[in-house]
């Protein structure tokens, strides 16, 4: 049975199927939805997921929309590798930290994300073509979050509490990859993949807050799983300049 | 040895509370009254994942050497690590179905359901507090997302105007909830899981705090459905630890909401 993934670059929550499939030895079909150009509000792909929100997993006559939870239907649900670990505390510490990067770290990270990135990306297109892809999106949290990227509505109190928050969840993580080889504990897990979208591009986008005297144990944490070769295998998926970000973590790089 | 830091089994703290319970297990209640902010004064641990709590209120269970917190993660835990009844689903899509459910809902009936419970009960007890014992338990919170949490009670963040968009944002979980009780008696699957756990202990204080929003004709499905959870041994069990006798009228601030406005 056919594993069809839609997704976009090998970032953030396309990339945690994409690296999940890939540590498992799963083939995909890969749909590439591109982002900015809102390919994930037109009907075609309302028709798979009416959330409009990517990325999106079909596996025979089940769809899967959520993708922190579509990672550990790839663990449990295909041959390969386990990609959680065997003690029930480290699973629970593994199911704790991916939602430490899902809705504490990631959101702030992502908050400055969308006003550097994303937002001028599509900003300079007509303000009522803008207005109409708005329209077209189904839930009204992404509505709020386009609107705020396409016309730069962030307020500077919102993003400067996210820089906070940025700077104190980067300082948590070190605390504790200073401590455990791997967010779960002793074994890589599903947690490193989820911890990895979220902050391979860390050293350049936070070099400030992430760097090898700052920040030791998450960059040689981030180097490791660069160096495995489902990580190498997906981001050469890539089609943009986010994800050569990646290549900063060649050992070569800082020689 | 296992023992579970908890308030009035309401909400978050409800949730392990029947979990344990629908387990048999065997546990060591260490109940503290969270509307005092008791809490902050308990030496539980210096453990990242309890003092960062992703809730910002809620349980710890210690299990010999470690302490888990999150409630949803927690409940996954005692059906993962103890012996006793399967409250996990088994198909891998009625796990994912219970995963997605967990964080679907825990960001929104999560952080919406508080707000209401807390300016309906809590707000008249905290202002009913000496304020000076009150306002030096909320300086020694840390981290300050916990503590802005507590003080948003108290100098009138929660007007009447946001608290009529927060019941008009309950609309969208309560349709999901309704409609995914159109297939099938529970939420993850066939059986009664650690989904239905999590969904009942917010769903169940709506009836009071929305009638308006869940009742017998807009919601029949969760009115049924928050029925026949009502009546299992378990969820009575947890209900009868409840000091106050009113447990249902009893809540701490919740999960952060979006803020992405």
């Amino acid at each position: 049975m056919t594993v069809h993934l839609y997704h976009w670059e090998p970032n953030a929550n396309s990339g945690k199927p994409m690296l999940a499939l890939a540590e498992k030895g799963v083939e995909f079909e890969s749909h590439y939805i591109d982002l900015l150009k809102f390919d994930q509000h037109q009907p075609e792909y309302l028709k798979i997921n009416p959330d409009g929100t990517i990325p999106a997993m079909v596996h025979g006559d089940r769809v899967l929309i959520e993708s922190t939870p579509m990672m550990e239907y790839v663990d449990d649900a295909f041959e390969g590798p386990p990609l959680k670990p065997t003690d029930p505390k480290e699973r629970w510490r593994m199911r704790w930290w991916m939602r430490f990067f899902d809705a504490y770290f990631g959101p702030s990270l992502s908050m400055i994300g969308w006003s550097v990135f994303v937002g001028p990306a599509v900003r300079q297109r007509p303000k009522e073509e803008l207005e109409a892809a708005i329209a077209r999106i189904p839930l009204e949290s992404r509505r709020i979050a386009w609107r705020k990227a396409m016309f730069n509505e962030f307020g500077e109190a919102e993003l400067a509490e996210s820089r906070r928050r940025v700077q104190f969840c980067t300082g948590v993580l070190e605390d504790h990859l200073s401590r455990h080889r791997w967010i779960a504990g002793k074994t890589y897990s599903l947690g490193d993949v989820n911890g990895f979208n979220l902050g391979y591009a860390l050293p350049l986008s936070q070099p400030d807050n992430c760097n090898d005297a700052k920040t030791p144990h998450i960059m040689e944490w981030l180097r490791r799983i660069y160096e495995r070769p489902a990580t190498r295998k997906i981001w050469a998926l890539g089609r943009t300049a986010m994800a050569q970000r990646v290549k900063m973590l060649e050992r070569t790089a800082h020689a | 040895m296992l023992e579970l830091y908890h308030s009035e089994p309401n909400t978050f703290f409800l949730k392990p509370l029947v979990a344990l319970h629908e387990k048999q297990a065997r546990f060591e209640s260490r109940w503290f009254n969270a509307e005092q902010l008791d809490h902050f004064q308990l030496n539980t641990t210096r453990d990242i994942e309890a003092h960062l709590h992703l809730e910002r209120e809620g349980p710890l269970l210690r299990h010999d050497d470690t302490v888990i917190s999150n409630s949803f993660f927690m409940i996954e835990y005692i059906a993962d690590a103890l012996p006793g009844e399967r409250l996990m689903p088994e198909a891998p899509y009625d796990i994912y179905r219970a995963h997605a459910s967990g964080q679907f809902l825990g960001a929104h009936l999560g952080s919406l359901v508080p707000i209401l419970g807390c300016v309906k009960y809590l707000v008249p007890r905290l202002h009913a507090m000496d304020r000076g014992k009150l306002d030096a338990r909320l300086a020694s919170i840390a981290p300050q997302e916990r503590r802005v949490s507590w003080q948003a009670l108290l100098d009138g963040t929660y007007t009447p105007q946001i608290l009529a968009t927060a019941r008009e944002r309950l609309k969208f979980p309560l349709a999901r909830i309704e409609a995914q009780l159109a297939s099938g008696p529970w939420l993850a699957g066939p059986r009664y899981s650690i989904a239905d756990i999590d969904a009942y202990a917010m769903l169940c204080v709506l009836p009071d705090l929305t009638p308006e929003l869940v009742n017998e004709s807009a919601t029949p499905r969760t009115c049924e459905y928050l029925a026949r959870i009502s009546a299992r041994p378990a969820v009575r069990a947890a209900l009868a630890m409840s000091r106050s006798g009113k447990p249902e009228q009893h809540f701490v601030p919740g999960v952060e909401p979006s803020r992405w406005g």
